[in-house]
């Protein structure tokens, strides 16, 4: 212990006898590779979300002229005496129910189906099909269904009404823009992009799993389905764990799909929390940006509360 | 029953497991059912994008007569669409290159140099990962490119741009870095080499595969983004392609929908073939460290 104090007054004084440039230099040194991606993690991530924390204290209106306040938690206060911020979170959590058992489940099935494939060329044909929506940039996926859903010429619509002719050109859904329907529009939409990425991550999850094991098993008599629960889901369990806990975050917090399909209507299914602070901060009046700023808060809040919850279900037990 | 035939049992179960002929076709059957879901819409628009203007009222999946001219068209007719484009083109590249550079250089000192508060680094990446960034960010971002005289400046949006993917970009090189054994770089830097010539000469060629999957991944960011162009930027000549694609009101006019899937068409297909030709590195990166990212 004193001999640790005493090393460190040598070297405290070695630092001050040198003076603390060397020091500072080789700090930097070390740092110097990390300083590029730190600027822009930084100026970019943390402080618009330390400054959006400020903005949410504040009656700060972008377009204003009038100096900006200190309001404490007013906004927070107004926002969740708002019905509208209940529903838009309800909303939220609803897409999200549509979209995270499809977005899971089907790939795990894929996943297993392709797994088995002997064929190794068969197999890379199945990875490069599976994979290409997820090389498609998002809004271009939206774009590709907002054809598809087109209410007078999408092929969808075009199924539904002159091949099966279950509809008519008069009754035939209206997909888009805020119905009923634009929700589970949506998730298929969503789930059609996910699947075959996600099938990806579950067959990288399955090669990694020994076969002997359910081979063993099968040649013991287990059923398929028994080798499934029994093996191969409880092996699989932490790669579902980050896709259900990234899925469900990306799910609460979309925003260009309603931007895209929903708009600004305050009684569609797609005025979500996100469209709401984006509303309050970009459209409405001098841009209420502080105001917008407390429900940005409030709804990354609340998902992040569900998004732990979620980690503590799936932990490793035992 | 002998040893050998049991190997010979289990082997054959691991060529195809559930072993009779019925159900490995049924298996090819239920795979090739996704994979015609996952291509159908995409066959769609091709197939739009050389339709007669007619055909493509009639809304038959397969056209009585094919026409190729709408890819002249566009470019001859919608005015803003070479420069849109060249927006798309710009920021996407400029986007690659410094946030591939950053996620290298970041990763490769969180792994090899290790310098005092990496640790808090690596866990500030990755809860940016799990809070909803994007969304909530965009407040703030107006005023920052506000104050840096960047609104409705299209090189402006590269600077948010290079964020949209840097955290993952910098776990999964990361994770590459930690494939490549430390005694590598010292042997490297015992002869002389500095940091930067150990990592270039070295590290690179080592983490090409990685490379490859943190391309594609801020590829697909910045050619896509929708949010920060439509927010930051209002005059149509300054949007990036998909901004532009997206509001359009297909049917109409220079819009009709054969053109419309034409303008689809060369937007999307340069990242598919790209794709495609890079998918063995590709999926070698995904399977040496990035999904564990």
């Amino acid at each position: 212990m004193a001999q640790a104090i005493v090393n460190d007054e040598v070297e405290v004084g070695a630092r001050v006898a040198g003076g603390l440039a060397p020091v500072l230099r080789k700090g930097m040194n070390e740092w110097l590779f990390l300083i590029p991606a730190l600027v822009f993690f930084i100026g970019y991530q943390v402080w618009p979300i330390i400054r959006v924390l400020w903005m949410s204290f504040t009656n700060f209106q972008l377009l204003s002229d009038k100096p900006t306040q200190w309001v404490g938690f007013d906004n927070y206060v107004q926002a969740l005496h708002d019905p509208l911020m209940w529903a838009s979170l309800g909303r939220a959590a609803l897409f999200t129910l549509m979209f995270l058992p499809g977005t899971i489940i089907l790939p795990l099935l894929l996943a297993i189906l392709v797994d088995r494939v002997g064929n190794q060329r068969l197999a890379t044909v199945y990875r490069v099909i599976l994979l290409i929506p997820a090389v498609i940039p998002s809004t271009l996926i939206f774009v590709l269904w907002k054809w598809m859903y087109n209410y007078q010429s999408g092929p969808i619509n075009h199924l539904l009404v002159n091949t099966f002719g279950l509809f008519t050109v008069q009754n035939a859904p209206q997909w888009l823009g805020g119905t009923s329907l634009t929700l589970p529009a949506i998730a298929i939409m969503e789930v059609w992009w996910g699947l075959g990425y996600h099938t990806i991550f579950f067959i990288a999850g399955l090669a990694a799993i020994s076969k002997d094991l359910p081979d063993a098993a099968r040649i013991d008599g287990a059923s398929e389905w028994q080798v499934f629960w029994h093996i191969t889901r409880p092996q699989l369990a932490p790669i579902m764990m980050i896709l259900v806990v990234l899925r469900f975050g990306s799910a609460m917090a979309v925003i260009d799909e309603y931007l895209i399909f929903g708009g600004f209507n305050r009684a569609s299914p797609t005025y979500t929390w996100t469209i709401f602070m984006y509303d309050q901060a970009f459209k409405t009046g001098l841009w209420r940006q502080g105001y917008g700023a407390s429900i940005g808060m409030i709804g990354a809040v609340a998902m992040m509360f569900v998004m732990a919850g979620l980690i503590w279900i799936f932990r490793p037990k035992g | 029953m002998t040893l050998e035939a049991d190997h010979a049992e289990i082997n054959a179960l691991r060529e195809e497991p559930g072993s009779s002929i019925g159900t490995s076709a049924l298996r090819h059957v239920v795979i090739n059912f996704f994979n015609l879901i996952i291509l159908l819409p995409l066959a769609w628009v091709l197939i739009m994008s050389v339709k007669s203007l007619p055909d493509a009222m009639r809304g038959n999946f397969w056209p009585r007569r094919f026409d190729f001219t709408h890819y002249g068209f566009v470019f001859q007719h919608i005015a803003t669409l070479p420069v849109n484009l060249f927006n798309s083109i710009y920021v996407t590249t400029a986007t690659v290159l410094i946030t591939t550079a950053c996620a290298v250089l970041a990763g490769y000192a969180l792994v090899h140099i290790k310098p005092l508060g990496s640790g808090l680094v690596v866990t500030a990446l990755l809860i940016s990962l799990y809070f909803p960034v994007r969304v909530v960010s965009i407040i703030s971002i107006y005023e920052t490119q506000h104050w840096l005289g960047l609104i409705n400046n299209t090189s402006g949006l590269i600077l948010p741009y290079i964020t949209l993917q840097l955290a993952i970009s910098i776990l999964i090189m990361r994770s590459m870095f930690q494939l490549v054994p430390h005694e590598m770089f010292e042997s490297a830097r015992i002869d002389g080499a500095g940091h930067w010539r150990a990592l270039w000469e070295i590290g690179l060629p080592m983490v090409r595969n990685g490379l490859v999957v943190i391309f594609i991944v801020n590829f697909v960011a910045a050619w896509g983004e929708y949010l920060l162009c439509l927010t930051l930027v209002d005059d149509e000549a300054k949007r990036t392609m998909p901004v532009v694609l997206a509001a359009a009101q297909g049917g109409q006019g220079q819009w009709a929908w054969p053109n419309l899937a034409a303008v689809y068409v060369i937007v999307v297909t340069p990242g598919i073939i790209a794709f495609t030709l890079a998918q063995r590195l590709f999926f070698k990166g995904l399977m040496e460290g990035a999904l564990k990212g």
